[in-house]
C-alpha cells in the first residue's frame, strides 16, 4: 500500500478505488472520500506550506474550514483557484494542487530568512518602517512586500466555468448537519413545514461520522423521504443579513476536475428563512506556546477526525497538550487506532480525563505545559515542564502534537444576526444569547456538547421553531465534557502564535497594547490578528485573552472584533454570478435594430440602449466622411433616423391638461387637439430637468415624449406628484416607450418622401403645418405622424406600433430613394442639433436654468409649476451666469474640443466652457456650443478656447448658437 | 392614393425568432419548455374613483370580475392580471391590430384609460416540472405552491429587468411579461438559466 499512514479499515473512504493526484508536481494516490489534506497525511506529507509573513514551514493543522496553514492553489491553468483549504478540497482523480507562498521550493524557501529577522518584522512593522520616503512606497516597498508576503496566485485568465445565483425561501433554515442540525431537521421536517438544511461539508453528520453511523444513516433516510426538506451539502452559509436573509455558497462541481456541460461550478444562494436554527457547532482552539506552528502540531479533535472519518493516522507517535477532558477522549481514539502514544501534558492538577488516561496506560504530566517544540520541517518532539517551575524540562519525542485549549462555539452567523453573545464560564468562550430575530441555537454552538446531548438540543430547537414533537430517537457517542481550565498561553520566551495564518504572536498583541492599540478592533488591525482566510476561528479568542491580560482585564470584558461576512472565502466568480460580460447589465434594442445591423451601422451605447452611431459606406475614408455625408443629406435632401429611444408616456384623464400645466414651465391646457408643443420641465430646485414635445390626441389624452436618458426619471417624477402631491387629480399614466417605434424624416424633401407612403392624411403645409399631429397608415400599418424637428429642417416623426417598424421604415426608405435618402445615426443627429443650437444632455446637465439656455420665454407668466419658486432665487437669476452661445474657430480648419475653457485671449481665467463641438455642413470648419459668462454681451467678440490637457489654444468667435436658420423658417415651409 | 389592406404582421415575431426550435442545453433530465405567446395586451387603468365602474363594465362585457392584487381572472380567451393599484393587463390571443383596445375602451368608456401595449410587452412562457428551479436563479419571488400558484401574479425584477409573472397552471406554466425592447437581453438570461435542465422549443 502506497499510503503508509492509512489505517486498514474505518472511515468514509473507499479503499477499493484509487485516485491519482499531484501535489507540487509529485504524484500521489488517495481514495474517494478523502480531502486533499487527509490524502497528503495518508501519504506521510507533513510540510504543506509556508507562512504568510515569516515563511515558516507549516503543516496541516485542522480538518475543516478553520484551517490556517494548509492553503493550496487548486487546479491549474485558467481554472487555478488560490487559497483553497486542503482540509476542504475533496480529492478527485487528476487533481493538481500546489503549495503557496514559497520560492523556489517548499522545502528550501529562501524567503524563510524572514524568520531570522523576525524580531524586526513585528506588529505594525509595515506602517512604521515603510512610511518614508513616501515615493518609495509604491515603487519599492509595496512590490517587495507583495512578492515576499502573500497568498496564492489568481489565474489571471478568464474563468472557463460559469457560476449561478439561486433564490430560495423556507420556513426553517438549519445551518449545520451535525447531531444537533440533523435532529432539528428531523423534528422540523416532520411538521410538514418547508425546511432547508445547509452543511458546508460534502457529507452530512459532522461528529457523528465514525461514531453513531446507524442513527446518522436512519436520520438521513428519514429526511430524504420528506419532500418538504431540502438538503444542501457542500453549502457554506457565509453571511447572515437583515430579516433572516442569509447568503450561502454551494460548491457544485469543485470535487470534479471539470464541470459537466451546463452545470455551474458554484451556486450563490440567497435564502429567505422564516426561522433559523444555528447548529453550526464549534471550532477547537489551540494554546499559544513557543513554536506552536511546527508541522506536526494539530488540533486534537482534527487528529481524531482523520482517524474516524478518513482512516488516517496523522502521525506515528502522538502526544496531547490539553486543558479539557473532551480532548482526552479524542486522543484515546488515536490510541485505539494504534498510533503510538507519547503522553499527555495537562495544565490542570487533576481531572477525570487524566485518571482515564492513566487507566489506559498513558503517561500524564499534570500541572504541566509544553514550552517549546523540536524539529525543523517536521515536529520531532515537545519540551514539557511543570507550570511555574524554572527547573529543567523534558524533551518528549513525538511527530504529532495534539493541542486543545477548549472550543469556540461558531457564533459568527448568530452574531451577524445581531444576537448578542454571552460569556460561557464553563467553555471560557462566547455563546449566542437571546436572539432578536426568530432564531435558535442548538448543539455545541449553544454550549451543549456530546453527541446525544447535542442531538437532544437540536430536537428541542426543531420543535420550538415549528411546534413539532421533539421526542425522537437520539444517537449515542462520546459524552464529551468540554469544561476547560482557563489557559490561553504558556508564558515563556519564544514565538507563541495566536494567529498562525497571519504570523501574529502573543508578543505582537502585547506590543499593540503597549503602543496604544488597546481596543480589540484596533489591536486586530494593528497586528492583522484574525484577518486571514480562517478569520481567527481557532485562535481569535486567544489573541483577545492575551490582549485582556496586557490590559489587566478579563477576556470576557474586552469583547471580540465584529463578526462580518464572509465566514469562509467566496470566489469572485460566485459573487459575479451570471452578471458577466454583456450581462453585466441588460441591453435595450429598438425594433429597428436588426435593420441597422444589416445596414452595417456602427453602434453606440447610450444608457441601456444600443443605438446606431453612423452608417459607414465603402467609399467613406473615415468616420467624418460618413457623418458629414449623413448630415448633408438632411440639410440638402432627406435623411431618416431611428428615434424610438425617446421616452413616451401616455397621459389620460379629465385633469391631464392641468397636470401637465403644473409639471411644465409652459402651458398645455391651451394646446389644440391634433397639435404638439415643445415643453420644458424643471426640478423642484429650479434647474432644468427635461424637455420634449407633448401632443394632444383628445381633450383628455396627451402623448408626452421625454429625452432618452430621462424616460424613467420623468415617469417617476410624474408618478411621485400624482400619488403624493396631487392625488385628487384624475390622471392615469402609462409608459408606451416600448409600444411605439419612431423615426424622424428630415430635410427639404421630407414631405415629398413620406407623401408617397402615408395614406389617409393630407400632408400639405396648409393642412398639416409645423407642430401638427395626425393618424394615418403606411402600407396598411397604423402610424401617427408628428410634424416636429430637431435638426432645424422640415421634418416629420412617424411613430408606429413596434411590430410594424421595419415595414414602415423600409417603405419610407424606398419612397426616399429618388431623393437619395440616407439613414443617419447619433453622430449626425448631434451635428445637426449643434448647428441648429438645440440643447441636449450636455447642456441639460443638471446645472442649467431655462434662461441660461436662452429658453427664458418658455417660462409662463401666470400659474404655478414645479420649480417656479426656486427658479427665481438670486443664484439662478444672476445675470452673470454662464449663457448658451455658439462658437466657431476663426481659422476655419482648426479643431476645437468639447470641454475646452473659454478665456479672454492672453489670460487664463476661465469664463466658460464648451459643451459640444462638431464639424459643420451648413458652414465651413468647426463649430460648437458653449456656456459662457456674460455670453449675450460677448457675441461678436473673439476669445481663446483652451484645453490645457491637450496643450491646445484655438481662437474662436462668439456667436448666436443658431448657426442654421435662426428665424426657424425651414421647419414651416 | 389607395388604402392598403390591414396588416397581419405578428408583433411578437422578432421576439419569437430568438427561440430556435429543438432541444437545447442538458439532455436526459426534465427539460423545461419555452415559447413566445402571440397575444394582444391592453393596459386598463381606472380613472379617479371609477374602479368599480370599470370593473362592472368588464364584468358586463366579458363575464368576470377584475382581479384583486396579486391575482389574475378570466381565462385563455381573455385574462385580466392585476399589475398596479386600479390597473390591469388584459390579455387575449392575437387578433386584428387595435381591436382589443377598441373593444375594451368601448366597454369601459370614460371609467378607464385604455392603452394598447401589444407591441410594448412580450410574453414568454416557461413551463415544466423544473420551471420553478430555472426561475429561482434570478427571481426573488417565492413561487412555491404554499406561497404562489395558478392564478397568481407578481411584478418583480428578473435578470435586472422588470417582469410580471403570471402562473397559469400547476404544471407549472409561467407567463413572463417583459418590456419588448429588453426582450432579447431577458431571453438570453432565461435560456442560459434553462440550459442546466435543458429546454425545448417547439
Amino acid at each position: 500500500m502506497s499510503q503508509p499512514f492509512r489505517l486498514p479499515a474505518g472511515g468514509h473512504v473507499d479503499r477499493a478505488q484509487n485516485l491519482a493526484f499531484t501535489f507540487d508536481g509529485k504524484p500521489f494516490t488517495g481514495h474517494p472520500g478523502d480531502t486533499l489534506a487527509s490524502a497528503l497525511l495518508a501519504n506521510g506529507v507533513r510540510l504543506v506550506g509556508r507562512s504568510f509573513k515569516l515563511h515558516r514551514p507549516r503543516g496541516i493543522f485542522s480538518a475543516g474550514p478553520e484551517e490556517p496553514n494548509a492553503l493550496a492553489e487548486m487546479r491549474d491553468g485558467a481554472r487555478r483557484e488560490p487559497n483553497t483549504r486542503m482540509t476542504q478540497i475533496e480529492l478527485h482523480d487528476g487533481l493538481v494542487a500546489a503549495s503557496q507562498n514559497r520560492w523556489p521550493s517548499l522545502r528550501w524557501d529562501l524567503l524563510s530568512l524572514n524568520s531570522l529577522i523576525a524580531p524586526v518584522l513585528s506588529a505594525g512593522f509595515y506602517y512604521k518602517t515603510f512610511m518614508w520616503p513616501a515615493g518609495f512606497w509604491e515603487k519599492v516597498y509595496e512590490p517587495l512586500i507583495r512578492r515576499s508576503a502573500g497568498l496564492g496566485r489568481a489565474s489571471g485568465q478568464n474563468d472557463p466555468d460559469f457560476y449561478e445565483t439561486m433564490q430560495a425561501h423556507c420556513d426553517v433554515l438549519i445551518i449545520g448537519a451535525g447531531p444537533a442540525g440533523l435532529a432539528a431537521a428531523r423534528v422540523a421536517g416532520a411538521s410538514g413545514q418547508r425546511v432547508m438544511l445547509c452543511e458546508q461539508d460534502s457529507i452530512l453528520g459532522a461528529s457523528l461520522l465514525g461514531q453513531d453511523e446507524a442513527w446518522r444513516t436512519a436520520t438521513l433516510a428519514a429526511l430524504a423521504a420528506m419532500p418538504n426538506v431540502t438538503l444542501l451539502p457542500r453549502t457554506n452559509v457565509f453571511g447572515a443579513y437583515d430579516a433572516n436573509v442569509v447568503g450561502a455558497l454551494e460548491r457544485v462541481t469543485d470535487h470534479m476536475l471539470a464541470s459537466p456541460a451546463h452545470t455551474p461550478r458554484q451556486r450563490y444562494w440567497t435564502i429567505r428563512a422564516g426561522k433559523i436554527i444555528h447548529a453550526t457547532g464549534a471550532h477547537e482552539r489551540f494554546i499559544a506556546f513557543p513554536d506552536n506552528d511546527r508541522p506536526g502540531v494539530m488540533l486534537a479533535g482534527s487528529a481524531a477526525a482523520y482517524v474516524r472519518r478518513f482512516g488516517v493516522k496523522a502521525g506515528r507517535r502522538a502526544m496531547l497538550f490539553a486543558n479539557n477532558d473532551a480532548a482526552f477522549e479524542d486522543f484515546f481514539t488515536l490510541q485505539d487506532a494504534g498510533i503510538g502514544i507519547a503522553g499527555i501534558v495537562d495544565p490542570r492538577t487533576d481531572s477525570a480525563g487524566a485518571e482515564a488516561a492513566r487507566a489506559r496506560g498513558i503517561t500524564v504530566w499534570a500541572d504541566s505545559q509544553v514550552i517549546g517544540t523540536a524539529g525543523t520541517l517536521a515536529l520531532q518532539g515537545a519540551r514539557v515542564a511543570r507550570r511555574g517551575s524554572s527547573g529543567t524540562d523534558t524533551l518528549v519525542a513525538a511527530d504529532l502534537l495534539c493541542v486543545s485549549g477548549g472550543i469556540n462555539p461558531a457564533v459568527q452567523l448568530a452574531s451577524q444576526s445581531r444576537t448578542p453573545v454571552e460569556w460561557n464560564e464553563r467553555l471560557q468562550s462566547w455563546v449566542p444569547g437571546t436572539p432578536i430575530l426568530p432564531q435558535f441555537a442548538a448543539g455545541s454552538v449553544n454550549a451543549v456538547t456530546g453527541i446525544a446531548a447535542a442531538a437532544a438540543d437540536g430536537a428541542r430547537a426543531g420543535a420550538a421553531a415549528t411546534g413539532g414533537d421533539a421526542a425522537i430517537s437520539l444517537p449515542t457517542g462520546a459524552v464529551a465534557d468540554a469544561t476547560v481550565l482557563p489557559f490561553w498561553e504558556v508564558s515563556v520566551k519564544g514565538k507563541s502564535f495566536v494567529d498562525i495564518q497571519d504570523d501574529v504572536t502573543a508578543d505582537d498583541i502585547r506590543l499593540a497594547a503597549r503602543e496604544g492599540y488597546k481596543h480589540i478592533e484596533h489591536a486586530k488591525r494593528y497586528t492583522t490578528h484574525t484577518m486571514g482566510t480562517d478569520q481567527g476561528k481557532s485562535g481569535g479568542l486567544i489573541g483577545a485573552a492575551v490582549l485582556a491580560a496586557a490590559r489587566g482585564e478579563r477576556v470576557q470584558d474586552i469583547g471580540m472584533p465584529t463578526f462580518r461576512p464572509f465566514t469562509q472565502p467566496v470566489t469572485w466568480g460566485a459573487i459575479a454570478g451570471p452578471n458577466i460580460g454583456k450581462h453585466f447589465e441588460p441591453t435595450r434594442l429598438t425594433a429597428l435594430h436588426d435593420w441597422h445591423v444589416r445596414r452595417g451601422a456602427e453602434f453606440m451605447d447610450t444608457g441601456a440602449w444600443v443605438r446606431p452611431g453612423l452608417y459607414p459606406a465603402p467609399a467613406d475614408s473615415d468616420a467624418w466622411d460618413t457623418v458629414l455625408r449623413e448630415a448633408r443629406a438632411v440639410r440638402r435632401s432627406v435623411g431618416i433616423c431611428d428615434v424610438s429611444t425617446l421616452g413616451k408616456i401616455d397621459v389620460q384623464g379629465k385633469d391631464a391638461a392641468v397636470f401637465l400645466d403644473r409639471l411644465y414651465t409652459n402651458t398645455f391646457s391651451t394646446l389644440p387637439i391634433g397639435r404638439a408643443r415643445y415643453g420644458l420641465m424643471l426640478r423642484e430646485d429650479g434647474i432644468i430637468f427635461d424637455d420634449g414635445t407633448t401632443s394632444r390626441l383628445a381633450e383628455d389624452h396627451f402623448f408626452v415624449t421625454t429625452t432618452t436618458a430621462n424616460a424613467g426619471p420623468v415617469m417617476q417624477h410624474m408618478e411621485f406628484y400624482l400619488q403624493t402631491v396631487w392625488p385628487d387629480l384624475d390622471v392615469t399614466l402609462a409608459s408606451v416607450t416600448d409600444q411605439w417605434a419612431a423615426m424622424s424624416i428630415a430635410g427639404p424633401n421630407a414631405r415629398a418622401t413620406i407623401q408617397k407612403v402615408v395614406e389617409g392624411l393630407d400632408l400639405s403645409n396648409e393642412a398639416f403645418p409645423f407642430m401638427a399631429v395626425g393618424d394615418a397608415t403606411v402600407k396598411g400599418c397604423p402610424v401617427r405622424v408628428f410634424r416636429i424637428s430637431f435638426s432645424g429642417e422640415m421634418a416629420y416623426e412617424i411613430a408606429t406600433p413596434a411590430g410594424f417598424a421595419e415595414t414602415v421604415w423600409q417603405a419610407v426608405i424606398d419612397a426616399g430613394e429618388a431623393f437619395r435618402i440616407e439613414p443617419y445615426g447619433l453622430e449626425a443627429l448631434g451635428l445637426l442639433r449643434i448647428e441648429k443650437g438645440h440643447v441636449a444632455g450636455s447642456e441639460l446637465n443638471g446645472t442649467t436654468t431655462a434662461s441660461d439656455l436662452g429658453l427664458g420665454k418658455m417660462i409662463k407668466k401666470r400659474g404655478d409649476f414645479v420649480g417656479r419658486a426656486l427658479a427665481s432665487r438670486p443664484g439662478l437669476t444672476d445675470p452673470g451666469r454662464p449663457h448658451l452661445v455658439g462658437i466657431r474657430s476663426v481659422s476655419r480648419g482648426e479643431q476645437i474640443r468639447a470641454g475646452s475653457h473659454l478665456v479672454e485671449t492672453g489670460t487664463t481665467l476661465s469664463l466658460g466652457w464648451i459643451t459640444g463641438v462638431t464639424r459643420a455642413v451648413e458652414l465651413d470648419g468647426w463649430i460648437g456650443l458653449a456656456l459662457l459668462e456674460g455670453g449675450e454681451a460677448r457675441k461678436g467678440t473673439r476669445m481663446t478656447a483652451t484645453s490645457p490637457l491637450h496643450g491646445e489654444s484655438v481662437e474662436v468667435e462668439i456667436l448666436s448658437p443658431h448657426f442654421v436658420d435662426p428665424e426657424n423658417a425651414r421647419v414651416r415651409v | 392614393m389607395s388604402v392598403s389592406e390591414p396588416p397581419t404582421s405578428a408583433p411578437h415575431a422578432a421576439v419569437a425568432a430568438l427561440l430556435k426550435p429543438g432541444a437545447h442545453g442538458a439532455t436526459g433530465g426534465q427539460p423545461v419548455r419555452l415559447a413566445v405567446r402571440d397575444v394582444d395586451i391592453v393596459q386598463l387603468l381606472a380613472r379617479k374613483g371609477r374602479a368599480e365602474d370599470a370593473a362592472a363594465a368588464i364584468k358586463a362585457a366579458y363575464g368576470f370580475d377584475l382581479p384583486s392584487p396579486g391575482r389574475s381572472a378570466g381565462g385563455d380567451a381573455l385574462a385580466a392580471l392585476w399589475i398596479q393599484p386600479d390597473g390591469w393587463f388584459l390579455i387575449a390571443p392575437r387578433g386584428t391590430e387595435g381591436a382589443l383596445a377598441r373593444a375594451v375602451k368601448a366597454a369601459v368608456g370614460d371609467a378607464g384609460s385604455v392603452v394598447d401595449q401589444t407591441h410594448g410587452r412580450s410574453v414568454i412562457t416557461l413551463s415544466g416540472a423544473r420551471a420553478t428551479w430555472v426561475l429561482a436563479k434570478e427571481c426573488r419571488v417565492d413561487l412555491h405552491p404554499a406561497a404562489f400558484g395558478p392564478g397568481r401574479v407578481a411584478s418583480t425584477q428578473i435578470a435586472h429587468l422588470a417582469c410580471t409573472i403570471h402562473q397559469r397552471d400547476a404544471g407549472p406554466t409561467y407567463d413572463l411579461i417583459v418590456f419588448t425592447t429588453f426582450a432579447k437581453s431577458f431571453m438570453e438570461s432565461l435560456t442560459h438559466a434553462a440550459e442546466e435542465t435543458g429546454y425545448v422549443v417547439s
